[in-house]
């Protein structure tokens, strides 16, 4: 994100306080896809990541002032909020938080988390020990961006813990920095960083298993 | 960067591996080394295969994604809140002026009625002043006439709460509120009649009608007499410098 962004976001922010509805509409026009694509990341659900989108900019209707340039930038701020609204909603149905303890209790919640999620492999850290390992021997730029695959590593995502399910989501998904993610989630940019660095660990440790059990049908097929 | 910096082993491979393709990270300013190390490394090479795989799994999931965005139903929705907050934030602000208006008008008629009071009271008050001054030091022993200016109704009993007003602005002088006198055969007279002050002896009190039983019969007292057009003396009151001679 670049200064001249930022200001940009600071210049719309104080005209839409003003009430300049096309200020509105263009931090709306900027800023609404990567928020609803978090939420659809977080929830796997398209109607709440919609509920959500609209609430994170209720928000800012409501109170454009909440926002510190100070802070950081707005981008990351309604990534804050946005999580705030998840982290609500969870609350208010359990049935919808996903897994957010340890890892090794993954397998059991995997079941809870949804339609959009099942299937998932729904296991934690198993194999090596560090996470790590290859899942994708001889693959090619193909290979990956088969729906298939493409599908198992969004079931894989959103299987992984809420902490590091929100790191992956904007580290990874939405291309933010360790400062940016730590500035939306509030937390230290080493408790970001190592928070990816164990969900890249877990991902590629689902993703390996994933791959052997697909491999294992297509062979008994 | 200095000699520790630049070494790579397998503990620091693991640290860096999954911010090779970071920007600004530590992994990304020593990709070089670990790419280095994880092809002369049997326990390295497979982690950098899986997170190559993983980056490329994740840039394909980003990208599978990248066009999506919520249905415009839900910005038409934001923008009728934003006009609906935007009026009722209009109109809070026009009654908090109009509030302000209206505090300020008052202020400014309080200030105004209140030097209205101050200059039309300012002139009043000398007169009062002055009649305290001839009221303290009358002519003794002669009749002297006081312009009278407060009216009186011809119920005594308004004409005394008259006085009793008359006498309370005063400051020097104490005087008594006009008392019928038992003869008083002309009601009119409290109305228009004129008010002498003089001064006499306590014991020609007795020839008024006034009970001087308790009283001192000698020394003399100051007071006020309405008399009628024909000179005949109406109601009485007693004034008197000190507080001893207040009453009866």
């Amino acid at each position: 994100m670049t200064q001249t962004t930022d200001l940009a976001d600071a210049l719309l922010l104080r005209r839409m306080a003003r009430g300049d509805e096309d200020a509105f509409a263009e931090v709306y026009r900027q800023k609404h896809p990567a928020i609803y694509r978090f939420a659809l990341h977080m929830t796997g659900n398209p109607a709440m990541a919609e509920d959500v989108t609209q609430e994170v900019f209720m928000a800012l209707i409501r109170d454009p002032k909440r926002f510190d340039p100070a802070r950081g930038t707005l981008g990351g701020f309604l990534f804050g909020v946005a999580r705030n609204h998840l982290r609500k909603r969870w609350e208010q149905d359990r049935r919808l938080v996903a897994f957010d303890g340890d890892p090794d209790d993954l397998r059991e919640n995997a079941s809870v988390v949804g339609s959009f999620q099942r299937g998932a492999s729904g296991n934690g850290a198993h194999g090596n020990g560090n996470g790590h390992g290859s899942f994708a021997t001889a693959t090619s730029w193909d290979e990956f961006t088969s729906v298939e695959t493409i599908g198992r590593v969004r079931r894989a995502v959103a299987t992984l813990p809420e902490n590091y399910r929100v790191v992956v989501v904007l580290c990874e998904l939405e291309e933010l920095s360790y400062e940016e993610a730590a500035s939306a989630l509030r937390c230290p940019v080493g408790t970001v960083r190592s928070r990816l660095h164990r969900a890249r660990a877990m991902l590629v440790e689902k993703l390996r298993e994933a791959h052997s059990v697909g491999r294992a049908s297509a062979v008994s097929e | 960067m200095n000699d520790e910096v630049k070494f790579m082993d397998c503990v620091r491979f693991e640290k860096i591996v999954h911010d090779l393709e970071r920007p600004g990270t530590e992994g990304f300013a020593f990709r070089e080394d670990a790419l280095a190390h994880a092809e002369s490394c049997s326990h390295c090479a497979p982690l950098m295969t899986g997170a190559e795989s993983l980056d490329a799994a994740l840039r394909a999931l980003a990208a599978s994604n990248r066009e999506q965005q919520a249905p415009p139903r839900v910005g038409t929705a934001l923008i009728e809140k934003f006009r609906r907050q935007r009026a009722a934030s209009s109109r809070r602000r026009v009654q908090r002026q109009i509030v302000a208006l209206s505090a300020a008008a008052a202020i400014l008629l309080a200030l105004g009625f209140s030097l209205y009071r101050r200059t039309t009271s300012g002139p009043g008050v000398a007169p009062v002043t002055n009649v305290t001054e001839k009221i303290s030091a009358p002519p003794v022993a002669s009749p002297t006439v006081v312009p009278e200016a407060s009216p009186v109704t011809a119920a005594a009993e308004s004409l005394q709460q008259n006085q009793i007003l008359a006498s309370q602005s005063e400051d020097s002088a104490y005087a008594t509120t006009f008392v019928p006198l038992p003869y008083a055969d002309d009601p009119s007279a409290l109305d228009d009649g004129a008010v002498v002050r003089v001064e006499m002896p306590r014991a020609a009190l007795a020839s008024f009608g006034l009970p001087v039983a308790a009283m001192e019969s000698d020394g003399t007292v100051r007071a006020d007499l309405i008399v009628s057009a024909d000179g005949t003396p109406q109601a009485i009151r007693l004034v008197s410098q000190d507080n001893s001679s207040r009453s009866f």
